[in-house]
């Protein structure tokens, strides 16, 4: 029982107020949650993002080229399926697989990966934001969920 | 659900086009081949060890999330765009 409701019932008991009142009051109670302002929107849940969205700008790399833009839009459900895909390799395939990575830079191990970590890498995921812009500010990288 | 469809769409100064491609009618035609290729993978999988039926629900979830995807490329005055559907 809320602090409000319980005052208003102690009022009743007091005889301050009569029973009316009390469920005037009560109902005046139960409707403030929805009509408080801004409660609406901060008692939402934020809605999941559904993509992972990859921007380049490159202006100009050749003289006599254009700039070059890509745009690139990941289901996050790819990504998902991507991360249970690796998690069921077998483990004689892994260690090569980790080499590999190693090798690129990317000290990660496959076999940490559970289908039980999943949601919580893609959920770490939607609020990544990247943004790298280069010094001579000519390439822009965005990277983030939507 | 898997795509039902892929657009293509492909511009550089010569030339211009943009291809449509109804998946589903090519997920027909691949269907008795896959049925005919079947035996065939489950005894790939069992000799690397994996479980058949959790590559093939693993498989199938990569592809039916590839809808949304979208990737387009621009450079200068040339296009490529990729769909899915």
């Amino acid at each position: 029982m809320s602090e409000d409701r319980r005052q208003i019932l102690e009022m009743l008991a007091d005889g301050k107020i009569n029973a009316d009142e009390a469920e005037r009051l009560i109902a005046a109670l139960e409707k403030e949650p929805a009509t408080a302002p801004g409660a609406g929107s901060e008692s939402r849940p934020k809605a999941k993002p559904k993509y992972l969205r990859i921007l380049v700008e490159a202006d100009e790399i050749r003289p006599g080229h254009g700039p070059t833009n890509v745009n690139v839009r990941v289901p996050m459900q790819l990504l998902r399926a991507g991360v249970k895909l690796a998690s069921i390799l077998p483990a004689q395939a892994q260690g090569p697989v980790n080499a590999a990575l190693h090798e690129h830079g990317m000290h990660f191990d496959l076999s940490q990966i559970k289908p039980e970590n999943l949601e919580e890498i893609v959920e770490q995921l939607e609020d990544l934001t990247v943004d790298v812009d280069e010094k001579n500010g000519k390439t822009k990288v965005r990277l983030f969920c939507e | 659900m898997i795509p039902l469809f892929v657009t293509l769409r492909v511009r550089n100064p010569r030339r211009h086009f943009r291809l449509w491609i109804p998946l589903f009618l090519v997920w027909i035609l691949l269907l008795p081949l896959a049925l005919l290729l079947l035996p065939l993978y489950v005894i790939a999988c069992l000799v690397a060890g994996m479980n058949p039926l959790r590559t093939a629900a693993a498989s199938w979830q990569v592809l039916s999330s590839l809808r949304g995807s979208h990737i387009e490329v621009n450079h200068d005055r040339s296009l490529v765009l990729i769909r899915i559907s």
